[in-house]
């Protein structure tokens, strides 16, 4: 039995391999397509998949004089951290990628890219943003989106410019690995302004029911609240902050406002809320391969009937800079592959790709608000660019 | 002769890491402990009849030892494990003493609210990573895990077969048929489920330590997963509670077809646990390996057998 | 821990009264409480069903819950059909599924030993999760009606409107399966049937249907729960899991005995979460709930109103 496994597994490896004749750079990724992280996780595959095809279609990649296609394997995780890693290891050991591409999510990245440390061969996430990722000195793992404690920067920025600003806020923040980061990186923004933070609360992950939360929240009579959650959270709270009539002045959340579903599931109730994205498809990021910004999403939209955000964009991030990279260092040696991707500076579709001293991009996050149904960009790095709605209306009186 | 062959198999299977391909080993590894983990459970629930539901916390607590003892305290691993493996035992001991007493479903309940009151209070401990969980240091190769696995395994099915031939191993069976008769026959019932569960808990911490150091992660969800406890109920059911090979059979063979699938299609892995537990339990309640037994005789009446005892 | 706890309980406000003002916050957490416990003690109904009176330890029990919600999430998004008018339709397609899973599966099971009872509900159940994956892929859905968001306030409480109506339905449905099991002939005729086969058999009963139908009425008490949780929480193929777990800890912590000792067991664990989650943070609920159970199994294993054994 162990013999007809083996040569099973071995078969499937020469079919796989064949599959794709002439097709010598190999890319790999263990993504949530099932399970519970599968509704971002599909982002991803599909953010890869893009890439991939598009580049193709333009040529391929330069190694040196010769032009090679990529090819890309998905396999699926299940949302399980566990599979995930032993993936990764089938990846390098079995499919014998030449690189690899990340997972969604900080806890699953911090895992996995503890793999290829281990195998010394570059990966380029772009769904892992925890500072954990990236303050254990590996020198494989690179990511493209920007570092979790920075998150509310400029949201705290714009915040302080505001009128009236708001004088108390509350942080509430999930137990996982990517949202203690931002909420330590919060209280370390928030404790260099004004604002009294008086309420800073940590919540189980998967939680659904947040009423005494937002019971504890009315009774102080917080000004601002400040969310660090996963999607299916904040729309608990903010369904529950409706059904306890508690509306604050001013509310953001890490995630969920720059998602079309979130949008849709909340409908009007989305209204007001400010989120923030590290990209918004503006046609003055220019890119060699898609374009501009724009036109991305439009191809995107068409060939995956629905509007792609920042996981996406950042997901073809990835793919983007492991080509320039190999076309840098002409040749498909990790570590010289590596040690280009260090040295990349360059425009893309999702912004300048030049990875910090640890390994991240340091994109500032814009903050946006929905308005009307629809994403309005705020505030960015370089002042409001837009005309916040604020304070937020009770609910009945919208 | 049997014994030769048995010899025989298991030297073959330890050559494994000198043939097989990288991503084979690792299955190998992973079929290997979870082999150990469905033997832990075959001594509190195949012989005892006690259906517990938290060997995954043992599992869980093994693994933070070595992780803790590693990170924190900068021990070698195999301090680690040994550390692991007292934490789970005496655990066992002290939480086995009160919740032996309960009978049938409640004793299953009782551990699963173990299993669930240790991930929650697992993720406040920052001391322990909190629910983010602890990276360990990159280990050795894996032709040690395996080779260590291996052993374990080894060392289980041993101390089962040991079981299954002592007067203890008799005492479990007894208290599984019939614990009241047990109990008025002289067996200390009390001392006998302890050591059975000290026992579960010693091998599924050592499962648990080597684990987490192979895959360098751990945190309480992955630590403390029910589904893996379930998977180790459903693998011993399979195989063959109450026997010595049996779960070994069921581990095997049921994470092979589950890895053959999962390459195929990832989401037909997980329901074709689902089926294999349905089908497995309503035809062939009692394991494989009394299939084995009784297919001879009975051929395909066995299973019909099975059906008419317990339909109405 | 300690600080967050203090913190919590030094309450400061613009106007000084801070005694007031911890009231009003407790009153309010408590009222929470009993309206999460309401729903709670509708999921545990159909699981009490089963197990008290069928003997037959659901595991999949979240599962059909889950399965339930879907429907009523269907009806709400395709023909518009309010969840709460829903219900009925909703619980009726359940029964059917209850009725048909019990009479052509669950039947072959009934006298095997609880415990493979359990492990075959279990691969139900994980079935379940995964078909319901394949066929309405993992992401969440809302059930959103229009008075999603109302709420009135009463004695200085803020009650959302659906939680309400969700109470008001728990409630209803644990009262008429009490009245079922204890006066219509049928109810009586289903509990013969569990307590003593071939007494029920002499009597003409014939246990297959009788079992089959009292299945389909855990179907249709899965699916009534499954509305609430969809308008109130979301739904995805997974939520099973976790409901099961804790209508499993509310059944045991009411007893057995008797349906309506559901509502006990239901809004102990609702008031503890509400509390918990107020004064010691919401990463411990889940440690206290459960360590209460495991404390209430070894000192009063049937409940706390449950008669010792």
């Amino acid at each position: 039995m162990k013999r007809m496994s083996l040569s099973l597994l071995a078969a499937m490896g020469l079919f796989a391999a064949q599959a794709v004749f002439a097709a010598p750079i190999e890319l790999g990724a263990s993504v949530q397509k099932t399970g519970s992280f599968a509704n971002t996780g599909r982002y991803y595959a599909d953010g890869y998949q893009f890439a991939v095809d598009k580049i193709n279609e333009k040529g391929g990649v330069k190694i040196g004089d010769k032009q090679e296609k990529l090819h890309l394997t998905i396999l699926d995780n299940q949302s399980d951290v566990n599979l995930s890693v032993r993936q990764y290891v089938q990846l390098l050991t079995q499919n014998k990628v030449n690189f690899l591409l990340g997972p969604f999510a900080s806890n699953f990245a911090l895992a996995d890219s503890a793999i290829s440390e281990k195998y010394q061969i570059p990966m380029i996430q772009g769904g892992g943003a925890s500072d954990q990722i990236f303050n254990r000195g590996f020198k494989y793992v690179f990511g493209t989106l920007p570092p979790a404690s920075a998150y509310f920067q400029t949201t705290v920025d714009a915040m302080m410019k505001l009128d009236p600003a708001p004088k108390t806020v509350a942080l509430l923040y999930a137990d996982d690995s990517f949202d203690v980061s931002v909420a330590e990186g919060a209280h370390k923004i928030l404790a260099k302004t004004p604002l009294k933070i008086v309420i800073e609360q940590k919540y189980s992950s998967e939680t659904s029911d947040f009423n005494s939360l937002l019971a504890l929240i009315k009774s102080k009579n917080v000004d601002a609240i400040l969310v660090a959650g996963h999607e299916t959270e904040i729309l608990n709270f903010i369904r529950q902050a409706k059904a306890l009539d508690i509306s604050p002045k001013f509310y953001s959340f890490t995630v969920g406002v720059s998602t079309a579903d979130f949008r849709k599931a909340l409908g009007s109730d989305a209204d007001y809320a400010f989120g923030m994205t590290s990209w918004l498809p503006s046609s003055s990021l220019k890119d060699d391969y898609f374009g501009d910004g724009m036109q991305f999403a439009e191809e995107y939209r068409k060939r995956f009937g629905y509007e792609p955000d920042y996981h996406s964009a950042s997901a073809v991030a990835d793919v983007l800079a492991f080509v320039k990279a190999i076309e840098k260092a002409g040749s498909l040696d990790p570590k010289a592959v590596r040690n280009a991707i260090v040295n990349l500076d360059f425009n893309s579709l999702y912004g300048q790709i030049h990875f910090n001293a640890q390994g991240q991009l340091e994109l500032p996050q814009t903050v946006i608000q929905i308005q009307n149904g629809k994403v309005v960009p705020i505030y960015n790095a370089k002042g409001f660019i837009g005309k916040p709605q604020y304070p937020m209306p009770a609910w009945k009186q919208r | 002769m049997k014994t030769l062959l048995f010899l025989l198999a298991a030297f073959g299977l330890a050559t494994i890491p000198w043939w097989g391909s990288a991503s084979f080993i690792q299955f190998c590894i992973d079929a290997l402990l979870v082999a150990v983990l469905a033997q832990s459970w075959n001594i509190i629930g195949g012989f005892t009849g006690y259906a517990s539901f938290g060997n995954s916390v043992f599992y869980g607590l093994g693994g933070y030892g070595v992780a803790i003892s590693m990170l924190q305290f900068g021990l070698p691993f195999e301090v680690g494990l040994c550390i692991g493996a007292l934490i789970g035992t005496s655990v066992a001991l002290i939480l086995g003493l009160p919740i032996l007493r309960l009978r049938g479903f409640y004793f299953g309940i009782a551990t699963l609210s173990l299993t669930f009151t240790m991930t929650s209070l697992v993720s406040n401990i920052s001391f322990a990573g909190g629910n983010i969980g602890l990276v360990l240091p990159i280990g050795p190769s894996d032709t040690l895990f395996f080779e260590l696995s291996l052993a374990l395994l080894g060392a289980a099915t041993l101390t089962v077969w040991w079981i299954a031939r002592s007067r203890f191993g008799l005492g479990l069976v007894a208290i599984r048929e019939n614990e009241l008769t047990a109990a008025v026959m002289g067996i200390n019932t009390t001392l006998y489920k302890v050591l059975a569960f000290m026992l579960s808990g010693l091998l599924a911490s050592l499962a648990g330590g080597i684990h987490a150091y192979w895959i360098t992660f751990l945190d309480p969800g992955s630590a403390f997963d029910l589904s893996l406890n379930v998977k180790m109920i459903i693998m011993t059911v399979f195989g063959g509670p109450g026997t010595v090979l049996g779960p070994i059979l069921g581990a095997f063979s049921l994470s092979a077809i589950s890895e053959m699938l999962a390459f195929y299609i990832t989401n037909l892995a997980n329901l074709f646990y689902g089926f294999v537990i349905v089908i497995a339990i309503i035809f062939m309640p009692r394991g494989c390996i009394d299939l084995a037994l009784h297919y001879r005789e009975q051929g395909w009446r066995y299973f019909l057998e099975n059906i008419k005892k317990t339909k109405i | 821990m300690r600080k967050a706890l203090l913190e919590n309980l030094n309450i400061r406000c613009r106007h000084g009264n801070s005694g007031k003002y911890k009231m009003i916050l407790l009153w309010q957490v408590l009222v929470n409480g009993v309206l999460l416990g309401g729903i709670y003690a509708a999921m545990a109904l159909g699981l009490v069903l089963a197990w008290g009176v069928l003997h037959i330890v659901n595991v999949a029990h979240g599962a059909l819950i889950m399965l339930g919600a879907y429907v009523s999430y269907y009806l709400f998004t395709f023909i518009g059909l309010d969840p709460f008018a829903g219900m009925p339709l909703s619980m009726i397609v359940m029964f059917g599924f209850g009725y048909l899973l019990q009479l052509y599966l669950l039947n072959f099971m009934i006298k095997a030993p609880m415990f493979n009872t359990l492990l075959l509900t279990f691969g139900l159940a994980v079935i379940f999760a995964n078909l319901a994956q394949f066929a309405f892929s993992a992401d969440f859905r809302i059930i959103n009606p229009v008075y999603a968001g109302d709420n009135f306030v009463w004695l200085g409480a803020t009650i959302p409107l659906v939680r309400i109506l969700a109470f008001g339905v728990a409630m209803t449905l644990t009262l008429f399966l009490w009245a079922f099991l204890t006066y219509a002939r049928y109810g009586r005729a289903i509990r013969a049937t569990a307590q003593n086969l071939v007494a029920a058999r002499l009597y003409g009963i014939n246990p297959r249907k009788i079992y089959a139908m009292t299945f389909g009425i855990v179907g249709a008490f899965a699916a009534a729960s499954g509305v609430l949780y969809g308008v109130v929480w979301q739904i995805n193929p997974y939520i099973g899991s976790n409901l099961t777990a804790k209508s499993f800890a509310i059944a045991i912590i009411g007893g057995l005995q008797n349906p309506l000792y559901v509502i006990v067991g239901g809004l102990f664990l609702g008031i503890i979460e509400s509390l918990s989650s107020l004064y010691l943070g919401p990463t411990y609920s889940d440690l206290v709930f459960f360590g209460i159970l495991v404390l209430i199994l070894i000192v009063r294993p049937t409940g706390l109103l449950g008669k010792t054994a």
